[in-house]
């Protein structure tokens, strides 16, 4: 298991490097000057001493080069376009609160996506099997940025139950303005728990092992609490590392709306501004958290699956 | 929060939820938006609070780095510049700079500063301390996206372009401070609005000791030293700004505010309901989400200041080569109708570059027979009729912020009637500048774009159209037009320079003139504003407010 995991590790570098070297290639060639702004041309003598000062005048491969440096020693430069902060800055700022929206939104899919499965296949084509798939249906359908508009809408315009927007600043603080955006976010997660966990759940209601201990006489809410909720959690925690994808993607649109200073805002913004160093360094975060993301669901499988250790 | 309130809240989740399945948007019942207090009193209320929603984090505090209106705004309410412009006229008045004296030819100022100038440290503000800004601006190292600003100063533009040796041209810069209180610039050529020019933020003056101190982390507020009627209390990067009075500037008897809380909010829509649920009291004027101007502009809160800026679609010379197409073009465009059904916020027609509310507009407007407002298409046919070969399938070149693409399909349609087929091509801005030019690309045969006043002066926006401007993509260059513009430079005199900038103006949209461009509206800024500030709260024409007139009604 160790050697599996060590081997896993040394193979994050390789990846690591391909994705600065794709970030690299696609924002040459998406072209763009970073230091015009505005409708005005950046005088020649100013965009020299802009260029020399980001090291934009070297030569491509040395450009890649520094920007491979940067990133093996944790120190990804100066923004180019906000010129009084650096990368780390800008990580060490937004991250923790791109973490926080991300984790609420998990809390979301997990207390109300699991339980509402779990209703769903209990009382299979009853009234709540219906509101449940129903619900799960449109949050699938629903894009997150609608969901979100009409929140705020109804919620906090309307019936003025909450702010429209902001974010408490520290990693441990809450307040009622985290409720809307991790529930606009969580929305698609939930809807997945929720299918995943019925259907896994009514797999598991027909096993033979279930008949059995019905048979020997345990009462239908210990089987059920204790044997099938248990068996049929297991897809719900693998389908856990893509959901993350799609929850770290999802912070970016939701991160605007809510005007909530996290990384994905910047993140869009450093590409609309061609802000090469702010672009590499959030590409080469996202893609280590989603590395290791992966990693913890292999290492995951290989507990529940040795099987998958020899392939390997 | 008590459980009931959570109880409610996830009834109110689920509502809100079960309302957009029902593919119901909600029928947009009328909303009054203001919560705040309206009435006419004019007491001033106890809590001199003032909540501001910032449209953009200020991408840096520094004034020799910032580059844009939320930096300059926030700069220009905690500094104290050596001038500020008169909200309505844009003339300079006294600010850090008691009084100033322009020698006879115009090509030296001197700046007497007021003696009670301090900084937050304690220290006095001293002329030295602006020599050392405008030349720390003007170093290659900072490598400042506004050095340009002070181009014209004597020896500005050479040290900026400066590849070694660089202390000997820093120190051929012609500023100086011959006393504490005196500050003597000497620049290439008069520049008349030079004193004007000084009240934009690259003119401020930052703090040696607290730049040398702090190095890049200087304009955090823990760090940051400034000398104007407000200070910053808090920055919360991409989240909060806060400032608060300074009760030890020089005048700050005469400052009502004592607080003003920002929030940054990025997106438009949530911008707007922030302020409809109360939580912000007016916008910063960086504008409104153009579908919502229509319902926002009947609201008692909403205001549209005039702005030095134009919107416009520039021809490509050599593709539209005959002048009477581009009359033809000019004059089937209905301006009035695009305001009114798309801009919507109070646009003005444009009917020359030099926009309504620059000084002298009055004798420089060019009164241009083919720029009428609703058009004319007759007259566009016939001079279509003059056109030797005109070109029939025309490629029109926008970005795609919000709103361009309307205007452009109505002139799609306007232009249509003429016979002419217009292809509309639509690219992200970053990637649409460069592929404009300079040189100006061969592919484009119409492009849109806007120029906002640097300066409240006509030569900012008619020297773009000078043969090598940097700013020209359509390929017009006559050489009688630069002639005129270096001749504008040299006339300090408002009268003979204004009839100068006429000429240009003529040689553009005259009877004769070749129509490089075709201007479609003056910008204004649409904002929201409550009741309470609404009189106070003013944004002048270069997009920029003084808080310090700021008094919240009670």
């Amino acid at each position: 298991m160790a050697t599996f995991i060590i081997r896993r590790i040394i193979w994050t570098i390789p990846v690591i490097l391909l994705v600065i070297f794709m970030t690299f290639v696609m924002m040459k060639q998406i072209g763009g000057n970073p230091f015009r702004k505005t409708e005005r041309n950046v005088p020649p003598a100013i965009q020299a001493n802009l260029e020399r000062k980001f090291n934009l005048d070297k030569p491509w491969y040395q450009q890649y080069v520094y920007y491979v440096k940067d990133v093996a020693t944790f120190d990804l430069g100066p923004s180019m376009s906000q010129r009084t902060r650096t990368v780390n800055d800008i990580i060490k700022d937004g991250f923790p609160k791109s973490l926080k929206l991300g984790l609420l939104a998990f809390l979301w899919a997990v207390i109300l996506g699991i339980p509402l499965g779990v209703l769903a296949a209990l009382k299979p084509n009853s009234i709540f099997d219906y509101f449940a798939m129903f619900f799960s249906t449109i949050g699938f359908a629903l894009p997150s940025f609608f969901v979100a508009t009409l929140l705020i809408y109804y919620v906090a315009l309307k019936w003025g139950l909450v702010p429209t927007n902001g974010w408490p600043q520290g990693f441990l603080e809450f307040d009622d303005r985290v409720i809307l955006p991790s529930f606009a976010l969580g929305l698609f997660p939930m809807a997945y728990f929720a299918r995943l966990v019925r259907g896994s759940m009514l797999e598991t209601m027909q096993q033979d092992y279930v008949r059995t201990a019905r048979a020997k006489g345990l009462t239908y809410r210990r089987v059920v609490g204790l044997h099938v909720l248990r068996n049929s959690l297991i897809p719900a925690v693998t389908a856990t590392a893509p959901l993350l994808g799609l929850i770290i993607t999802g912070t970016f649109i939701i991160e605007i709306i809510f005007s909530i200073p996290g990384i994905g805002r910047y993140f869009i913004n450093s590409v609309f501004n061609r802000d090469f160093s702010v672009v590499m360094g959030i590409t080469v975060l996202t893609s280590l958290i989603i590395i290791i993301a992966n990693l913890f669901v292999d290492i995951m499988y290989g507990i529940l699956d040795p099987r998958t250790r020899d392939v390997r | 929060m008590t459980g009931k309130r959570v109880l409610l809240l996830v009834v109110a989740l689920f509502g809100a939820f079960a309302l957009a399945a029902a593919g119901c948007g909600g029928g947009n019942e009328e909303s009054s938006g203001g919560t705040g207090s309206g009435g006419g009193e004019t007491t001033p209320a106890a809590n001199q609070t003032f909540t501001i929603g910032w449209g953009a984090e200020p991408p840096s505090l520094d004034p020799g780095l910032a580059t844009d209106t939320t930096s300059s705004n926030v700069l220009l309410n905690i500094m104290d510049p050596l001038v500020r412009l008169n909200s309505d006229t844009l003339e300079a008045v006294p600010s850090l700079a008691e009084s100033w004296d322009v020698s006879s030819d115009g090509k030296e100022v001197t700046f007497h500063l007021r003696q009670d100038g301090t900084w937050t440290n304690g220290d006095p503000v001293t002329a030295s301390d602006f020599v050392y800004s405008w030349k720390r601006t003007l170093s290659p190292e900072l490598a400042a996206d506004y050095a340009y600003q002070l181009y014209g100063i004597e020896g500005a533009q050479e040290y900026n372009a400066c590849q070694k040796n660089c202390d000997a041209l820093a120190d051929k810069v012609a500023v100086s401070a011959p006393d504490d209180y005196t500050l003597v610039v000497k620049l290439t050529s008069p520049q008349p609005w030079f004193i004007q020019q000084a009240s934009h933020h690259s003119f401020l003056a930052v703090n040696q000791s607290a730049v040398e101190q702090f190095g890049d982390k200087w304009t955090e507020p823990q760090n940051i030293v400034t000398n104007g009627p407000f200070k910053l209390a808090k920055w919360e990067h991409d989240a909060e700004i806060d400032l608060v009075k300074n009760d030890d500037w020089r005048g700050a008897a005469d400052v009502s505010l004592t607080s003003v809380p920002g929030k940054i909010i990025v997106d438009g829509t949530t911008r707007v309901q922030a302020f409809e649920s109360g939580e912000i009291d007016a916008l910063d004027g960086g504008g409104l989400p153009p579908d919502e101007i229509a319902r926002l502009k009947e609201t008692p809160e909403y205001e549209a200041y005039p702005a030095l800026g134009t919107y416009y679609y520039g021809f490509n010379i050599k593709n539209i080569s005959d002048i009477h197409e581009r009359r033809a073009l000019s004059l089937a465009v209905n301006r009035q109708e695009i305001i009114d059904q798309i801009a919507q916020a109070d646009q003005i027609p444009a009917t020359g570059m030099s926009p309504q509310g620059i000084s002298g507009f009055d004798t420089i407007n060019p009164n241009s027979p083919w720029t009428p407002a609703a058009g004319d298409l007759d007259q566009a046919k016939d001079e279509l009729s003059q056109a030797a070969s005109p070109k029939t399938d025309i490629n029109l070149f926008f970005n795609d912020s919000p709103g361009h693409k309307e205007i452009a399909t109505a002139v799609q349609a306007q232009w249509k009637e003429l016979g002419i087929n217009t292809t509309l091509k639509q690219q992200e801005w970053a990637q649409y500048l460069e592929f404009l030019g300079p040189p100006p690309n061969d592919a484009v045969d119409v492009y849109r774009l806007g120029w906002i006043y640097d300066y409240p002066d006509a030569i900012n926006g008619l020297d773009l159209w000078t043969c090598d401007s940097g700013n020209n993509n359509t390929n017009f260059c006559d050489k009688s037009y630069d002639d005129l513009v270096a001749e504008a430079r040299e006339t300090p005199d408002d009268t003979a320079r204004y009839d100068i900038y006429a000429q240009l103006e003529d040689k553009l949209f005259g009877q004769d003139g070749q129509l490089p461009i075709l201007p479609i509206y003056w910008y204004t800024y649409p904002n929201l504003e409550k009741l309470s500030i609404k009189d106070t709260f003013n944004i002048n024409p270069l997009d920029q407010f003084d808080l310090t007139q700021v008094t919240v009604k009670g």
